[in-house]
């Protein structure tokens, strides 16, 4: 299958009819004459509609960043993605902060705590492994070297396991983490400013005396900030996406990469991880039984009415999200070296591996970010509407589509056509029933691929 | 055909020398999995008492078919399909809706007419209703490959569930459709489980013919090509857009079959025997089984039957998560295959 | 039509090719005549595979027309270049991998059409003419093995043998003997020989000069996209404009 891996990734080529641009232009002027139409007709409903659409999309448009910022790093697509969407959102579940949720359903189990400190401990050691190791290796001998990574990485394990086994002590168990993390960003910051003030000063240990007080302070922040109320259900939130990112990384560190040396299509890759979705979604059957499952509400449950629209709070934190969402991006791939070696490793993997880029390590990040959009995009449909064990597979599908509509590869294709999925599905459903909302956004990505294949936005 | 001598004489020299035979054998994953898989059902039929072993045939089957008619267009055309359970669920709701007489009454919809057509009338029609629409969506399906087939794909199915759950007209929705008649030749209907499974078994045959003989002919050949490379073909005077069209409608076809001897076996379908997992499921069993092989194929479904009904017999899981512990190890299987063996385990084409 | 124009068994007006702001090809007219071989020449990204890509339908054309024997496209389908005569090989060796060596020949001597493709199985006649071409490259006793098995100067005969099974008139070869042997290289040399004896059109792409001049009747340069020079082999490769366009450039 040599010939279909070059072309257009599997994208279409367009039709070289001329009807097709008529048709296309005819097309999308029905639609817009249809929504103009219904606004015409009646505008609060349309507000409504076009709030609800932009709600939906603001979910899609944070799959859709995600999807698109691994998809056009390794070219395949990695089906775990919608996984790690249930896999948060059953995680802000199963640290049920909320005594309602937990009263009803004893799910907290030990071999599943036990999975997950396993999945940190690894994670842990692999990034002490070809993070810390590297720098230390003159100063300490290989042997205490591995002890020490071995003994911090169980250490994380245990801890991980620990806090998910008491979800009610979530903000006692967390705190020292939020302190520690919370300093070292100070130490971090110190160091820079440190060394950029007087480089001859050995910036380490100014950085290291500076920090001293900073780091107390920061852990004392940590844990004013993790006992406050309420902080439970967001600090949840960062737990569970912290582990479908691990989750994430672990597979593309101990799967995909011996993967993908043999792979000889991306096809491979995809029923691979389509075997890692199926299971996924089992256990989560067998975790959480079958039924749909609520979440809490999380910035209470009063509309307000702006213009004969209903409008939840939540909504509009979740469109904040994917706005702030699309700006951490924006300036983790424009603005970092990091993002740079992504863009190279997406042009050309071999190229970038022979030119010094550690592109194990730059892909097992971006698996772990990846996956840490899904599973904030989970949470968002979690609290929404409700969890349901097959969330993830649509949610990535929406994503995918998402991605298609806006242009494959291109960030700013990502949250256009996430809001723009919304929207159509939304508007979509005005005269038809809601049910039919994901035969609209299918409806949606087949009349793109057949007229537009390169999307909204095309990649360069 | 000449006799296959030079096949005649290497089997004698091997029966001369047991040692060679042995080593003949181990290199030959087919015939020990079809050994093991046989072996396994013979166990399993005489654990679970013969009722429960027909039901568990019969569904057999039904997979069988269907997996068999997927791996036309997976296995030999390279197009990986998610969608083919949309033509099955067209085939199933063909046969309930035009056979079922029970009456059903919803307030939105008024009273919805029933048919009552015999079995035998109405399986041609499941047939031609899924042919027709895989030819709809196999032209506009036509121009995607590799991954975006799998996403249109995966669209087809989502679509066709929606409208068995939302076109409530014809489909009854979730509240599903009951009565649906068994086969009836003459004064003698399959009521019996075992007659029902024969009749399914036969169909199972006649489909295994159908593709064995699309895959030994011409025809097949050129499939197999426009999978490894389909612009190649086409500079070879082959239309590769036709054959694709044409085998996606010939499986489409075999799928509606297979619909209407599930709905007449169960006699109740909802949309939710229809929903994407089904077919991810029947993906799986189709590269489990082996891509680009008849065999592999029934290999496959006869283990997809067996892993369910096996896992009643392990103490250590709850009956109510069966389904979903063989899901577990399928999709554990899977990522082993595609780790070690990505053409199933007796499949002839790499993915 | 003219006596004129039917002895070309190729001709081009004035087509285009452009990938983006890269002008591959850019106006070219050229013409082919029947019998005897045409070579290709020209420097790295002057247009050689696109043009033999264009001919052959592969890449679709941005203008111009493209007469096959006699037949004038504005469109060329793939699929209806042998109808008109005309079969290829790729640069990158594209053989059907994952099925065996016997049926990549007989893939192309089979039924074209949808339903009688069906019913066929394989012919006497079709077997005695795979077996032919198999054995004229010398691959008669590899016939059960993968196609992708075989080694790089084995692929680049069988994709050869493949061609020849069409029995056209016209052949385009593009670069068929890169990165060959010797000993591979007149084997195919003798195969195109062969093939010039007999009376074929055969048009080939190559970078090996020693070649073009062994076996070439005519020769076509071409630079950035346009046509440099065309005609006899010596006259053309000993201009002035050519030379410089190879050692300039």
């Amino acid at each position: 299958m040599a010939s279909n891996r070059e072309g257009a990734r599997g994208l279409p080529r367009l039709i070289n009819v001329p009807g097709t641009r008529l048709i296309a232009a005819l097309l999308t002027a029905l639609a817009l004459g249809y929504i103009a139409w219904k606004i015409g007709q009646a505008p609060p409903q349309a507000l409504q509609f076009a709030f609800n659409g932009l709600a939906v999309g603001a979910v899609y448009a944070l799959l859709a960043l995600g999807f698109t910022l691994v998809y056009s790093t390794v070219w395949f697509f990695d089906l775990y993605y919608g996984a790690a969407a249930a896999l948060g959102a059953y995680g802000v579940f199963y640290l049920r902060t909320d005594p309602a949720l937990g009263s009803r359903l004893d799910i907290n189990s030990l071999p599943v705590n036990v999975i997950f400190g396993a999945v940190v401990a690894g994670v842990f050691a692999w990034t002490l492994h070809t993070m810390i190791e590297p720098r230390l290796r003159r100063r300490a001998s290989p042997a205490v070297l591995r002890t020490g990574v071995a003994v911090v990485a169980v250490a994380m394990g245990i801890y991980t396991a620990i806090v998910l086994s008491y979800p009610e002590h979530l903000q006692l168990t967390l705190s020292p983490a939020v302190g520690l993390a919370t300093a070292a960003v100070a130490i971090a910051i110190t160091q820079r400013v440190a060394h950029s003030v007087a480089s001859r000063v050995n910036a380490t240990l100014v950085a290291l005396i500076a920090a001293a007080p900073a780091a107390v302070l920061g852990a004392w922040c940590g844990y004013l900030l993790s006992g406050a109320p309420g902080a439970g259900l967001y600090l949840s939130w960062a737990v569970s996406c912290l582990l479908a990112g691990c989750v994430g990384l672990a597979l593309y560190r101990g799967l995909y990469v011996y993967m993908r040396e043999r792979a000889r299509s991306p096809l491979i890759m995809l029923v691979a991880s389509l075997g890692i979705l199926l299971a996924i979604a089992a256990l989560i059957v067998i975790v959480f039984q079958s039924a749909p499952r609520p979440l809490p509400d999380a910035f209470g449950s009063t509309p307000w009415n702006i213009g004969g629209a209903r409008i939840k709070g939540f909504n509009v934190f979740a469109i904040g999200v994917a706005l702030a969402g699309f700006a951490g991006m924006w300036l983790l791939l424009k603005m970092t070296s990091f993002g740079r070696a992504v863009r190279a490793i997406g042009d050309d993997e071999e190229v970038s591996k022979v030119v010094g880029i550690n592109t194990t390590v730059i892909i097992a990040v971006v698996f772990f970010i990846g996956a840490m959009y899904a599973a904030m995009a989970g949470i968002l449909t979690g609290h929404d509407t409700a969890l349901q064990p097959r969330m993830g597979l649509l949610l990535l599908l929406k994503g995918w589509i998402a991605s298609v509509v806006g242009g494959i590869g291109n960030l700013y294709g990502a949250i256009v056509g996430g809001f723009v999925l919304g929207l159509v599905e939304q508007f979509g459903i005005w005269d038809l029933a809601g049910e039919w909302k994901d035969a609209i956004s299918f409806g949606l990505l087949i009349l793109f691929l057949s007229f537009w294949p390169q999307g909204l936005l095309p990649r360069r | 055909m000449p006799v296959n001598i030079e096949g005649i004489r290497e089997f004698a020299r091997l029966a001369r020398e047991p040692s060679e035979l042995v080593r003949h054998a181990r290199g030959n994953i087919g015939l020990w999995l079809t050994l093991i898989a046989v072996a396994a059902a013979a166990v399993f039929m005489l654990m679970s008492g013969t009722k429960f072993a027909v039901g568990a045939a019969t569904l057999f089957a039904i997979w069988a078919i269907l997996a068999v008619s997927l791996n036309l267009v997976v296995g030999y055309t390279g197009l990986l399909s998610v969608g083919h359970v949309g033509f099955f669920g067209i085939g199933a709701y063909t046969m309930a809706v035009l056979t079922s007489e029970a009456p059903y009454e919803q307030l939105r919809t008024g009273v919805i007419p029933t048919f009552g057509w015999p079995f035998f009338a109405v399986l041609p029609l499941c047939i031609v209703l899924a042919g027709l629409a895989a030819l709809i969506v196999g032209v506009v399906f036509n121009r995607f490959r590799d991954d975006i087939f799998v996403l249109v794909s995966f669209g087809f199915a989502i679509i066709a569930y929606s409208v068995f759950l939302n076109l409530r007209s014809v489909t009854r929705g979730a509240f599903g459709i009951h009565e649906i008649v068994r086969p009836q030749i003459g004064a003698w209907t399959f009521d019996g489980n075992v007659a029902f499974l024969l009749l399914a078994l036969v169909f199972l045959g006649f489909v295994m013919l159908i593709s064995w003989f699309i895959t030994t002919s011409s025809f097949g050949r050129v499939l197999t090509a426009i999978r490894e490379d389909e612009q190649a073909i086409e500079v070879f005077g082959y239309q590769a857009t036709h054959f694709k069209l044409a085998v996606w409608v010939i499986s489409a076809m075999m799928a509606g079959l297979a619909g209407g001897l599930f709905a007449s076996w169960t006699r109740f379908i909802d949309p939710n025997s229809f929903i994407l997992l089904e077919s991810v499921l029947l993906v799986s069993i189709v590269i489990l089984g082996g891509l680009a092989s008849i065999w592999g194929s029934l290999l496959g479904a006869m283990a997809f039957v067996l892993l369910e009904e096996g896992m009643r017999f392990l103490p250590f899981i709850p009956t109510e998560y069966t389904g979903q512990a063989r899901q577990v190890v399928l999709g554990i299987l899977l990522v082993l295959l595609m780790l070690f063996r990505p053409q199933g385990l007796v499949g002839r084409f790499r993915l | 039509m003219t006596a004129n124009n039917e002895a070309l068994a190729l001709e081009t007006d004035s087509i285009s090719k452009h990938f983006g702001a890269v002008r591959a090809v850019d106006e070219l007219s050229l013409s082919i005549p029947r019998q005897g071989t045409t070579s290709i020449v020209g420097p790295n990204g002057s247009g050689k595979s696109t043009l033999v890509n264009l001919l052959s339908g592969v890449l679709p054309l941005d203008g111009g027309m493209v007469i096959i024997d006699g037949a004038g496209l504005r469109v060329v389908h793939a699929h209806e270049t042998p109808a008109h005569g005309l079969t290829r090989t790729f640069q990158e060796v594209r053989l059907f991998d994952q099925i065996t060596v016997w049926d990549n020949i007989m893939v192309v001597l089979t039924e074209r059409k949808l339903f009688p493709s069906l019913l066929e199985r394989v012919r006497p006649a079709n077997r005695r003419k795979a077996q032919d071409i198999l054995e004229s490259v010398g691959m008669w006793e590899k016939r059960e093995s993968m196609a992708m098995e075989l080694s790089y100067g084995q692929r680049k005969l069988l994709e050869i043998g493949r061609a020849m099974a069409m029995d056209v008139q016209t052949y385009l070869f593009d670069e068929p003997f890169a990165g060959l042997f010797p000993q591979m290289l007149e084997r195919v040399k003798d195969i195109m020989k062969q093939m010039r004896a007999d009376g074929y059109t055969i048009v080939f792409v190559s970078h090996n000069m020693d070649i073009v001049r062994e076996l070439s009747d005519r020769i076509i340069v071409l630079d950035s996209g346009t046509l440099l020079a065309a005609g006899d082999v010596e006259p053309v490769l000993g201009s002035e404009e050519v030379i410089e366009a190879y050692l300039g450039a």
